[in-house]
């Protein structure tokens, strides 16, 4: 899986391309650690629109994410799910517990 | 910090060895000589240099003969050896090569080149001794980790192993993506006969994934067997592995309770592919998609244990899997989705739905391994209860018995949650006379406990079931006024006597609700198959359990006497 970055004010974004799965645990926790280290960022957005395949560690991986989010006052939103991804995550039903934007 | 080597030089000339000698041991190495070909293999055996420098015409045995010698010994590290000869012809260091050297220099040699080389092995042996340290070691961990694995193979297997596993009424399999399995299938018989099944997938595969789902198994048979519905079950599975479990790990889990004898399936199902309910003539008669997170991730305060019936009226398979089969791909990645699935059910016959499942799978993974664990269940599901479902009544008197007396009370707060009958059971397990009895006892006190809840303070009326979607219907208007209710009293009575010797159970259940006309249930007689209709059947089989059933007060109280011994001796009217 390859993760791009950017940031806007104090919003970051995370777009993951390929495949999400427990051979990306290390890279993810390095993206996120940088930015929830950063003090002026608000929001983490995790953009999934080129994520062909999801599997259960990198749903794992998410609640990871969101605790340390949570303990560092930071939002997490998930974005542009589709398809497989989109199934995954409604099967496992995270709505319920991470903001999801169309 | 340099190695110190042994070194074997082979040579007949004393002044080759004295000279060569000088430069290796300058170098900080030892030194072992030899004088011929034979010389040398002995030393060779009984010295084990790192090193060797061989010279090629020497008498009795030369130095390439020497050299294939050597080579042919058992032996799993390598000695680098050295030709060091007059001999300078193609031909001869072709052959010195061939029979197992490994380089080549011609006599004389400038000394510092002799120094050189020898510097030049040091390193490459430095670099091999590493390796074959690594190699011993990567040989030590594997075998240490395969004998992990037996254990834990071995251990696992027997964990997860019941007798409910092969219910006449089940087919399942599980599909490992590698030596462990992290989907765990779990089925026993609850105390009233109900058949309870769990399908559990954890996160990942593999032993981690193994360990998280294993510690489901004994809450999953401890509470199914004393007989907890599911949404207490699924609770407390939740509450388990939220404790238990860092947390980036969860289970997910399908709980099911098949009730043959009110022909409903009970689901609870938190992120696994929807279970399905295939009718014989394969259509789909009802589906149960998830409705919750995962187990082991939200706290027991946000936890949702609601779970969603079906009242079944024609046969049928009942079908859960984990999401290793949606996911299956074939050789280019394609996945075997849900929609395939269904098609595959429906289109085979009723009774070879597991078969056609397994070959479906298989055909679709092709020569491909499967990269997630692969899991599903298949139950029977009859709408007529065939005899041996018939609740067998223990004959034997499991030991001595006094008197005892037991009375309990529930108000509204109480009732809208507590699990009456198990608890009361856990109870009576306690008595070991009675435990032979538990099966008949649980369904005695929990269908008359039921009717003072329902009719008597809830006052629902059960003919709303007979009605098309009425059995969905009475469960939510049940839901609904439990959730109201604001008074009430439930009590229960238990009395062990011993008239004439003879052990018997008075349970006297009343309800503070206004009674009901029980003439009309005790007038009819005693017919288990009469499973026509829902309605007043809980109370046949009360009877049928029972040496006595007697109604009083306004019909808001009921007596029951059960035999711990075989009926014959019970015509001592109730009191």
């Amino acid at each position: 899986m390859r993760i791009h970055e950017t940031s806007e004010g104090n919003v970051s974004r995370l777009a993951l391309e390929g495949r999400f799965d427990f051979h990306s645990h290390r890279d993810f926790r390095v993206a996120y650690d940088a930015i929830l280290a950063r003090p002026t960022i608000h929001e983490l957005e995790v953009d999934f629109g080129a994520v062909d395949y999801l599997d259960s560690s990198a749903l794992g991986m998410l609640l990871r994410l969101r605790e340390k989010a949570d303990a560092s006052g930071k939002k997490v939103v998930l974005a542009n799910l589709t398809g497989a991804v989109k199934q995954v995550l409604e099967i496992a039903n995270f709505g319920k517990l991470f903001n999801i934007r169309a | 910090m340099k190695k110190s080597l042994r070194l074997l030089l082979v040579d007949d000339t004393e002044s080759n060895l004295q000279q060569m000698g000088a430069v290796a041991l300058r170098l900080g190495h030892q030194v072992i000589v030899a004088r011929d070909g034979y010389e040398a293999l002995e030393k060779y055996q009984a010295e084990r240099p790192e090193l060797i420098f061989m010279d090629i015409m020497m008498p009795r045995m030369d130095g390439i003969e020497a050299v294939r010698r050597i080579r042919a010994l058992p032996g799993d590290t390598w000695v680098p050896i050295v030709y060091y000869s007059a001999l300078d012809n193609v031909r001869d260091i072709v052959r010195g090569l061939e029979a197992g050297g490994d380089d080549y220099l011609v006599k004389p040699a400038n000394l510092r080149v002799i120094q050189a080389k020898i510097n030049s092995y040091a390193r490459l042996i430095a670099l091999q001794d590493q390796l074959h340290a690594s190699k011993v070691e990567l040989q030590a961990w594997r075998e240490e980790a395969e004998e992990q694995n037996r254990l834990g193979h071995f251990v696992i297997s027997r964990l997860v192993d019941a007798e409910g596993l092969r219910d006449p009424m089940l087919r399942w399999k599980n599909i490992p993506a590698q030596t462990f399995s992290g989907d765990l299938v779990c089925a026993t018989r609850g105390p009233g006969d109900v058949l309870f099944l769990m399908l559990a997938d954890a996160a990942g595969h593999g032993l981690h994934a193994a360990l998280t789902a294993l510690p489901m198994t004994q809450v999953f048979y401890g509470m199914a067997a004393k007989g907890f519905p599911i949404d207490t079950i699924a609770k407390e599975l939740n509450r388990k592995l939220k404790e238990l479990l860092p947390i980036d790990h969860f289970v997910a889990t399908i709980l099911a309770a098949v009730d043959i004898r009110n022909q409903t399936i009970e689901i609870w199902n938190g992120g696994n592919p929807e279970a399905l309910f295939v009718a014989a003539k394969g259509d789909i008669d009802a589906r149960w998609p998830s409705q919750h997170m995962p187990l082991g991730i939200l706290s027991p305060a946000d936890f949702s244990g609601a779970t969603e019936t079906f009242n079944y009226h024609r046969d049928g398979e009942l079908v859960l899997c984990s999401d290793g089969v949606v996911e299956a791909e074939d050789a280019t990645g394609q996945r075997l989705d849900q929609d395939k699935i269904e098609a595959l059910l429906c289109a085979s016959p009723a009774g070879r739905r597991c078969a056609a499942l397994e070959r479906g799978v298989l055909d679709h993974l092709g020569d491909r391994r499967n990269h997630d664990d692969i899991s599903w269940m298949v139950v029977d599901v009859a709408t007529a209860a065939g005899p041996a479902r018939r609740l067998p009544k223990p004959g034997i008197n499991a030991g001595p018995v006094s008197e005892w007396r037991m009375e309990l009370a529930w108000g509204p707060s109480e009732l809208r949650h507590l699990d009456v009958a198990p608890a009361v059971l856990g109870f009576m397990g306690q008595v070991e006379a009675l435990r032979p009895h538990r099966g008949p006892l649980f369904l005695i006190v929990s269908e008359l406990f039921n009717n003072a809840l329902d009719h008597g303070l809830l006052g629902l009326d059960s003919r709303i079931k007979r009605q098309e979607g009425g059995f969905e219907r009475y469960l939510e208007e049940r839901s609904l006024r439990l959730a109201r209710l604001t008074d009430g009293m439930i009590e229960m009575r238990f009395h062990l006597r011993l008239p004439r010797g003879q052990p018997v159970l008075d349970i006297e259940v009343a309800d503070s609700g206004p009674g009901f006309d029980y003439a009309f249930y005790t007038s009819r007689p005693v017919d288990l198959d009469d499973l026509g209709s829902p309605h007043g059947r809980g109370i046949n089989l009360v009877r049928s359990l029972c040496a006595e059933v007697a109604y009083g007060g306004h019909g808001n109280r009921v007596q029951a006497r059960y035999a711990l011994q075989a009926a014959a001796e019970l015509k001592a009217p109730l009191p």
